[in-house]
This record gives structure tokens, sequence and C-alpha cells, in this order.
């Protein structure tokens, strides 16, 4: 409660707050809310710029782009949740192991940590979801085996700092065996530093699903994701300015929110500040 | 010291075999015959595929094929491609040159703004420059670079016509003069220099600042200021000496970073370098390719992290101990 007080301080913090939780109402409902069908082809008015039946105007099969893009908001947000939801719970779980028991267990995470980070993390979901066929589960799993390890750093970080803590040693000398040590009473003490990292997290994972798309090894969807239509734009770059501009504002706008509220969360969880 | 720099090179020595172990599992557990879509195009014979596999030792156990691959890397033989039927790494040599310059120059420009910048907003923890430029670098490192380098081509070089859309040289380079040349080679890194930069001028001043920050706080530059040197003096020689330090693990950070922004950029700009060879191969499934340029690339952030941790724990003996800890 103190730290939600500390973060309302910054009133960009409440905005990208505010802004999220519009995305994902978005999400939500865009069937109500598009215009048109995301995937209405409409030979006859392709490539047509803004005006008040396309708000933000028609791609090169005639698809309202507004459409596409409300519909898109559903892959950018479900992936960057998922993603993060599933290195959230990979890295936490090998991060608490590693930390708590040390020794060789720690070895083990800690060697694997070092090896997935030194491969380049677009170059490693590229190569996983182009040779396994793109879809929604290979760009997931891709995204989990590459970001797992900043969970896991940051909760072993955590574990070693709290396990010989008063309440762990109390949790241990009343006879609770480690799977309760670890999941009941430390991991929930070291939530604080996850919860930064999982905000930029999904961060990373917006910007990583829509470059996938943009390079053409997204989710294949007749409803577009923010990214595809930007591979659209940059066929059509010398005539249509808006299929570039719109979906490219959504995805920054989405991915800065993510960004400052990580950014003011640590600020809020700092003790020192 | 040395335990700790023989320890450092022996979990490097590790991870490289991971690195192998690692990216030949990932090609190999792919569904889908490399040969047989290289052959749809080619229209080959069953003869002719079964001369390709014994080629490329296709038909030989795993283990076998994953031992003489890993011999051959040593040696830094990465094989034929299959789509291009060359040997895999002339192509990359002959690459590597174009994505250095790119990168080079870009990491130039993103430390000479970022670096400054970070020390200079460190200087008054707080105050409306730091939490400002701190804002500023967070929304500049959330544009997505696809995005940036499409709005820059569409304006400076559609709407505008300054600088061309793609390539590394215009059309007529060959015919023209050598200084002629040179500008028409500067035209074209513009745009995907500035691409590149952007982004890692926000790490770099975000970097530098907390650095700073932490150096900044201490008792030797109040002792700095009490005798009455001048800020700019305080800033570059105590603070930046000492904060160039944390400076060097950046060296480690930027590298996979690079490489992952290496092959965004080539691919829009066309620009021929290992980037936009990766791009290819995958698109391809080349496997030969697509391996050679993972290990390598991952060899090559793990030799930054290396030298980076070793340059580290040699300017600062404060840090030995903390690592060995850890």
């Amino acid at each position: 409660m103190r730290t939600w007080r500390r973060f309302r301080r910054s009133p960009i913090a409440t905005a990208a707050v505010g802004f999220v939780v519009l995305m994902t109402l978005v999400a939500a409902a865009a069937p109500l809310l598009a215009p048109y069908p995301p995937d209405a082809v409409e030979l006859g008015r392709r490539l047509l710029p803004p005006g008040p039946a396309h708000l933000f105007g028609t791609d090169d099969l005639g698809r309202d782009v507004l459409s596409r893009m409300i519909h898109g908001a559903r892959v950018s947000l479900a992936v960057g949740f998922l993603a993060t939801a599933l290195s959230l719970v990979a890295g936490s779980f090998l991060g608490a192991i590693a930390g708590y028991y040390g020794g060789a267990a720690d070895w083990i995470v800690s060697r694997l940590v070092e090896l997935v980070l030194c491969f380049p993390f677009l170059l490693l979901v590229l190569a996983i979801v182009a040779l396994f066929q793109p879809s929604i589960w290979t760009i997931l799993i891709a995204l989990a085996i590459t970001s797992w390890t900043t969970e896991a750093r940051f909760v072993r970080a955590e574990f070693l700092r709290i396990r010989e803590m008063e309440y762990a040693q109390a949790a241990r000398a009343s006879g609770a065996r480690d799977p309760r040590i670890i999941f009941r009473h430390l991991l929930p003490n070291a939530l604080g530093p996850v919860l930064v990292s999982a905000s930029f997290g999904v961060a990373s994972a917006i910007l990583a699903e829509s470059a996938l798309s943009f390079l053409g090894f997204g989710v294949a969807l007749p409803a577009a994701s923010w990214g595809s239509i930007l591979a659209v734009a940059q066929e059509y770059i010398e005539f249509a300015w808006w299929l570039a501009l719109f979906p490219g504002i959504a995805i920054f706008a989405t991915v800065a929110a993510f960004n400052l509220i990580g950014d003011r969360l640590r600020d809020a969880l700092d003790p020192r500040a | 010291m040395s335990t700790y720099l023989a320890r450092r090179l022996l979990y490097a020595a590790l991870t490289f075999v991971g690195i192998t172990i690692a990216t030949f599992a990932l090609i190999h557990s792919v569904p889908g015959d490399p040969v047989a879509l290289y052959s749809g195009k080619m229209n080959a014979s069953p003869a002719v595929l079964d001369a390709i596999r014994r080629e490329h030792h296709l038909d030989r156990p795993l283990s076998e094929q994953y031992l003489h691959w890993a011999r051959a890397v040593v040696r830094l033989d990465f094989g034929t491609s299959i789509a291009a039927r060359r040997p895999v790494t002339p192509e990359i040599v002959r690459r590597l040159p174009n994505t250095l310059l790119l990168n080079g120059l870009a990491l130039l420009l993103a430390a000479t703004i970022g670096i400054p910048i970070g020390l200079w907003s460190a200087r008054r923890p707080g105050r409306l420059l730091d939490r400002g430029t701190a804002v500023a670098f967070f929304l500049l490192y959330s544009l997505p670079s696809f995005w940036v380098a499409l709005l820059l081509m569409q304006w400076l070089s559609v709407r505008l016509g300054w600088l061309p859309l793609f390539g590394m040289t215009s059309d007529g380079y060959g015919s023209m003069g050598a200084p002629a040349q040179v500008a028409d080679r500067l035209r074209h890194l513009v745009l995907p220099v500035i691409t590149l930069a952007y982004g890692q001028l926000a790490i770099f001043a975000r970097f530098s600042r907390s650095a700073a920050y932490e150096v900044i706080r201490q008792d030797f530059i109040t002792t700095a200021r009490a005798k009455g040197a001048g800020e700019g003096s305080v800033l570059w020689h105590h603070t930046f000496r000492n904060a160039l330090l944390p400076l060097i693990t950046l060296l480690g950070l930027t590298v996979p970073y690079l490489i992952s922004g290496s092959v965004i950029v080539e691919e829009i700009f066309q620009w021929d370098g290992i980037g936009l060879l990766f791009f290819d191969s995958i698109r391809a499934r080349d496997y030969p390719v697509a391996m050679a340029l993972t290990v390598v690339t991952a060899i090559a952030t793990l030799l930054a992290s290396l030298v980076a941790d070793i340059l580290y724990a040699v300017a600062d003996p404060r840090v030995r101990l903390e690592r060995e800890e850890a």
C-alpha cells in the first residue's frame, strides 16, 4: 500500500497505468469497438488515406486500418502478458531453487543463465519461431526461453538475502517443509523486484512480437497484429504514410507505458529513496 | 586474482561447449528436411538428394554429426551453404566489415552523445533536468527501431529525397571518382546508423547516469569540490574516470543488443552484412549458415563479457571479492 501511494505520486506512471487499462479494455471489446471486420477485403477501397469513413485509412487490400489495429491489440497484449507469465513462472521457480538450496542447484542454474544470455535475444527468438513454424505458441515459448533469466536472477538474489532471515528460520524451526518455506514464506517476499522486471518484460515481449510480425514471422491470423501492418507499410512506403504512422504509435505508446510503470515501480519499491 | 581468472576462463570454456550443443540441438530438432526444401526448387532426383545428404553428413547419427560439426567449428570451418552452394566462412568474413562499420559508427555516436548527457543529469539528481532526461530516454528506448526506420525513410528519402532509401551504394557506384564514392557510402550510412544509435544512446545515458550517481555522492567528490575544482573538472576528471569502470560492463551488455539490432536494421535497409545474412538464411532454412551465425554471435557475446569481466577485475580490486562471493 505504501508502495502504491508512492507510485501514485508520479502523474506519468498513473497515466501509464490508465493507458494500459484502456488498451486492455479495447483488446477485450475489440469486436464491439471495431467499425469494420478486421479482414473485410474491399479491393475498390485500396490504400485510401484517412477520412471520415476510415479514420486511419485502408491497407493494400482495402481493409480498415483502425479495425485491424483494434484487433491487433489482442495479439500484442496477449503475447505480452502470456510470455511474461510463462517466463515469470519458470524464472521464479529456477531462481528460487538456486537461491534457496545454493550449491549444485545454484551452480547449474547460474551456468544455464550464462548460456542463455550469450545468445542475442532476437536472433534466438527468430531462429526458434522461424524454424518451428510461426504460431502463437512458438512465439510464446521462444520468448519464455529467452527471457526467464532476468526473473531468475532477481529471485535468486532476493532469496540469498532473505533465506536466513528470522521468519524463514522460524518457519523451518516449526517444521515446515522446503516447498512450503519457498513458496509460502519466501517467494511472496521476493516479489517486489520480480514485479519490476515483469513490467519491463511485458514491454520487451510486445516489442519482440511486433518485430517478428514485421519481419514476417508473426502470428498468421486474418486479424493482423501491429507489426504486420507495418510490414505492409514498408512495401507501400512511397505512398501510404498512414499505414506506418498509426500502428507504430500504438506499439510505441504501449511499450513506453509498461517501461514507465516498471521504472516508477522500481523507485517506489526502493527503500533508499 | 589468478583463481578468479582461472575460474572465469573455465566457465567460459564450459559455456562455449554449451553454446555449440544448444545450437546444434536447436537446429536439428526442427521438423522438415533442408535438402528436400532445397530440391523443391531444383527438381532433383532422389539419387542427387542422397548425394547432397552425404555431402552434408546428414545420413550419419546425430552424435557423430555433432562431433564432426564441432571439430570443424573449432577450425572456423562452417561447411557449405545449402542455398548458395558456397562455403559459409568466406561469406561471413566478406560481410563482417559491413556490419562492423555500421555498428561501430552507431556505437560511437551513441557513446559521444549519451555519456555526457548521463553525467550531466547525475550532477543534480531529482532536478527537472534529470527527471526530464530520464523520461525522454525511456520514451526513446521504447521506440520500435523498425518503425523509426520506416518514418525516417518516409520523410528523409521519399518526401524530401535527401538520402537513399536502402542499399550500401548507388547504381553508378563503380564509375564514380574516389571522393564521390566516399560521399555516396556516407549518404547510405546515415539512416541505418541513426536507427541503430538512438536506442543505444538511451542505454548509454541511463547507464552512465547511474554509474556517475554512485560516484558523485562519495567523499572524494566533496573533497574535490571543497579544494576549489571547477564543475567541469569535477565532472570529467573525478566523476567520469571513476564511473568509467561500470561502463566497461556495457561492453558485454551491448554486443548481443547490437547483433539483434543488426538483423532488423540490415533487413530494412538491405545492408549487405551479417544480420541480413542471418535473416535470409532463416527464411531459406539454410541450416549451416544459420547455425554458423548463431554460434559466432554467441561466442562474440561470450568473449565480450569475458573481456569486460577481466578488465573490470584488473581495474578495480574492490570488485574481485564481491564477485567471488556472488
